[in-house]
């Protein structure tokens, strides 16, 4: 590829003298005049820059902040926007959820900021056609606890494996891998509740241990009902551990192989709809409620594994990722049914039966990514799991990506997909994407 | 029973302060020019380390779990600032959960706030301006006279936190200064040579090496700061280099150099590739001195 921008920028070099080089004609010299002024240019910004400075033998004072507006601006926290738009080219029909050819996928907006001397704040908020305003992430983080403690209070993306972690408009590929929306979710596996985490090294290398305890570990599924709530007890919170383990191979190379588990309490469909009694109202008295669902745990394991090389020296030019992640979620299978009763409700009569699911779920995929040029970067996916929309079916998808950045700003990639569904079909998906950040958007974790 | 309270406490103070009192202040900085200057003010009685390498672009650091490592027992963070690090910093100071050197902390050291900064814009900057800093231009090492001030915020530094050192800081400043003079003296015959002559630089990383040496820069190979050339803009940089007569294509190593082939090939201008940092060069600018040097010289053979 670097070849190919060789004697491309050497083609258009020689063009362009060539055509400098012919009779003055009004065009050539127009042309020759304009790219001079670009280079001008080019100097009298940098000497404009320069030359702006009132007085460089003085201390600098306050930083630089936009005039006007804000009484306070020093105190404003950091905004920032981000576009992510896609395009499904598939052969056969959109394949996007909401089916549009072109579409803004979401847009995040965040505002970030250290809150007290105790803590900072993120706060992300998600905006699609499909889900209009959500809060995708909202926490607290904890600034001055002792002995690399950190706590975050309030909703974030789980630390559940490597790429749950990453915002999707961020990733090397245009969707989450296949075993992550299918096992944890469509667009990042997020949890309300608490984090901790402390980073130790008894070995000599990285290690950090994270633990959450959330609400739960799934959203409530539209159209299932509970005789409880999920969460009712304690018992039914979701909670996950993640142990990292990071060791330097060599100054340009890495390893991080990490372990990471949940278990908690979800709804899983019944066969059918029963009446049954709860207690309910101010007296706490039995009433009637038609349900759907009852409460099974589900567990899920995880083990990600992820190899970085990026020379020092050429870093803005090569650089290379192989990544994987095997993921196992174990599903209850005979979890305690609500007793129907008859003679009220609506309800079917008969024993309920569960109709969650009946076996354990197994997933992984491996991606690698490698950089060709200053901004470009080609990679190819592997994915598998076993789905459990198909009672287990194995879905299988090979992809492969180009991603281009105009800017550190700006992303535009288009990615090619085989998929081989349950049902044995191949089809092929065709998808670009452009991503576009506004504002200081805070780094993303290594 | 509150006497063998206060005994104890006594105790267990004699036991602790000496150990306080010898042990060396952990200084991390983001550039190999800040660890060489922290060295040399701070000598024995600190430890020294370094995140980035001199052959590496500070801009572009990955913020590796290892460096939080070596951030979350430092005493003293010391980074260029300017927004020099703002790609990487955030991730490391987090994970690091060091309060001594968060902002605000008391081992927090902005090295840029007792620089005279360039390129400073005024008004509203956007990014079509490329990766414009909206502090300044944050390569002011390049800048001997920056390179004192740097090592007097050092010793200030050093001295706030560990005053029983203070003596030893100053001498070392001091020596640190006197050897920069001597330093500059062995080069004012490049000095001469370089004053005025037309150069081209890659990136705005070499304007203050400019503003001390006098060099003319009349191009940059970056249309804007952080924008790789264009085929147009490069054309427009050889019809420069043929009009002024510039000598020099002045790089960092962690550039490609294929572009600037290019123009040496279409004008006969030289390439230049100069360490912009200590180590930038393994084994040949070990030290801030060497660099100095090193890139001084290199400069006037190429211009001479």
């Amino acid at each position: 590829m670097r070849i190919t921008r060789y004697f491309a920028t050497c083609l258009l070099l020689v063009a362009s003298a060539a055509r400098a080089q012919q009779p003055d004609t009004i065009r050539s010299r127009s042309k020759a005049d304009s790219i001079a002024k670009a280079v001008r240019d080019s100097v009298e910004l940098m000497n404009a820059l320069g030359a702006a400075v009132a007085d460089t033998t003085q201390r600098p004072t306050v930083p630089l902040r936009p005039q006007g507006g804000s009484t306070n601006p020093r105190l404003l926290p950091d905004f920032s926007a981000v576009g992510d738009l896609v395009g499904d080219l598939s052969p056969k029909g959109s394949t996007q959820p909401d089916h549009s050819r072109l579409g803004v996928r979401e847009v995040e907006l965040s505002v970030q900021a250290v809150v007290d001397p105790y803590f900072r704040g993120d706060v992300f908020l998600g905006i699609s056609d499909l889900e209009k305003i959500s809060i995708e992430q909202a926490f607290l983080t904890t600034t001055s606890l002792p002995n690399q403690l950190e706590l975050k209070i309030g909703r974030f993306l789980l630390p559940f494996g490597k790429q749950n972690l990453t915002h999707r408009h961020d990733l090397h590929a245009i969707e989450y891998p296949y075993v992550l929306q299918k096992l944890l979710s469509d667009d990042g596996l997020k949890g309300t509740g608490l984090w901790g985490s402390r980073v130790f090294a008894p070995f000599g290398f990285f290690q950090e241990i994270q633990l959450t305890a959330i609400d739960r570990i799934s959203p409530a599924t539209d159209g299932l009902t509970t005789a409880e709530d999920v969460n009712k007890s304690l018992g039914g919170l979701g909670f996950s551990a993640r142990l990292r383990n990071y060791v330097d191979v060599s100054e340009a190379a890495n390893v991080e192989l990490s372990f990471s588990a949940m278990t908690g309490k979800r709804d899983q469909p019944l066969d059918a709809t029963y009446t049954t009694l709860v207690k309910g109202g101010s007296n706490s008295q039995f009433v009637p409620r038609d349900v759907n669902a009852t409460i099974a745990r589900q567990s899920t394991f995880g083990v990600d594994f992820t190899y970085r090389w990026r020379p020092l020296q050429q870093g803005l030019y090569e650089s290379f990722i192989l990544q994987s992640e095997v993921m196992h979620q174990r599903n209850e299978r005979n979890p305690a049914l609500p007793v129907a009763e008859c003679p009220f409700g609506a309800g079917t009569c008969g024993v309920p039966a569960y109709a969650g699911p009946a076996r354990d779920y197994t997933g992984a995929y491996v991606f690698a990514r490698y950089q060709t040029g200053q901004r470009r970067f080609i990679g190819a996916r592997y994915d598998y799991v076993q789905n459990p929309e198909t009672n287990g079916r194995t879905l299988n998808a090979g992809s492969v990506y180009l991603e281009w950045f105009p800017s550190e700003f700006t992303k535009l990639m288009a990615g090619y997909e085989g998929l081989k569904s349950a049902d044995a079909t191949l089809s092929n998906r065709l998808l670009l994407q452009a991503v576009f950040s506004m504002g200081p958007h805070k780094p993303h974790p290594f | 029973m509150i006497r063998r309270i206060h005994i104890l406490l006594l105790a267990a103070a004699l036991v602790y302060a000496p150990r306080v009192a010898s042990a060396q202040l952990r200084v991390v900085t983001s550039t190999t020019d800040l660890y060489d200057i922290a060295k040399a003010v701070g000598g024995n009685k600190i430890t020294a380390t370094h995140i980035g390498e001199g052959y590496q672009d500070p801009h572009f650091i990955e913020a590796k779990p290892s460096f939080v490592l070596q951030l979350r027992s430092a005493d003293v963070w010391a980074f260029v600032g300017l927004d020099l690090e703002i790609g990487w910093m955030p991730l490391l100071l987090e994970g690091a959960r060091n309060t001594r050197i968060r902002q605000g902390g008391s081992g927090y050291l902005d090295v840029s706030t007792v620089i005279p900064v360039l390129d400073r814009p005024q008004g509203n900057i956007d990014r079509s301006m490329g990766d414009v800093h909206a502090g300044g231009n944050p390569h002011y090492w390049l800048d001997p006279q920056n390179g004192r001030r740097i090592a007097r915020l050092f010793k200030t530094k050093f001295t706030q936190l560990d005053p029983t050192n203070s003596s030893a800081y100053d001498a070392n400043a001091r020596a640190f200064e006197a050897r920069l003079n001597a330093a500059e003296k062995g080069w004012q015959a490049d000095l001469a040579a370089i004053k005025g002559k037309p150069v081209v630089a890659w990136h705005t990383s070499w304007r203050y090496f400019a503003e001390y040496n006098g060099m003319n820069i009349v191009a940059f190979m970056e249309p804007k700061p952080g924008v790789p050339p264009s085929p147009s803009h490069l054309y427009g940089v050889i019809q420069t280099v043929k009009r002024t007569g510039a000598k020099a294509i002045i790089m960092e190593p962690f550039y490609d150099r294929k572009v600037a082939d290019l123009v040496s090939k279409q004008t006969g201008i030289k390439i230049l590739i100069l360490p912009p940092s200590v180590g930038g060069i393994p084994g040949a600018v070990p030290d801030y001195f060497s660099l100095m040097r090193y890139d001084m010289s290199q400069l006037a053979n190429a211009v001479r």
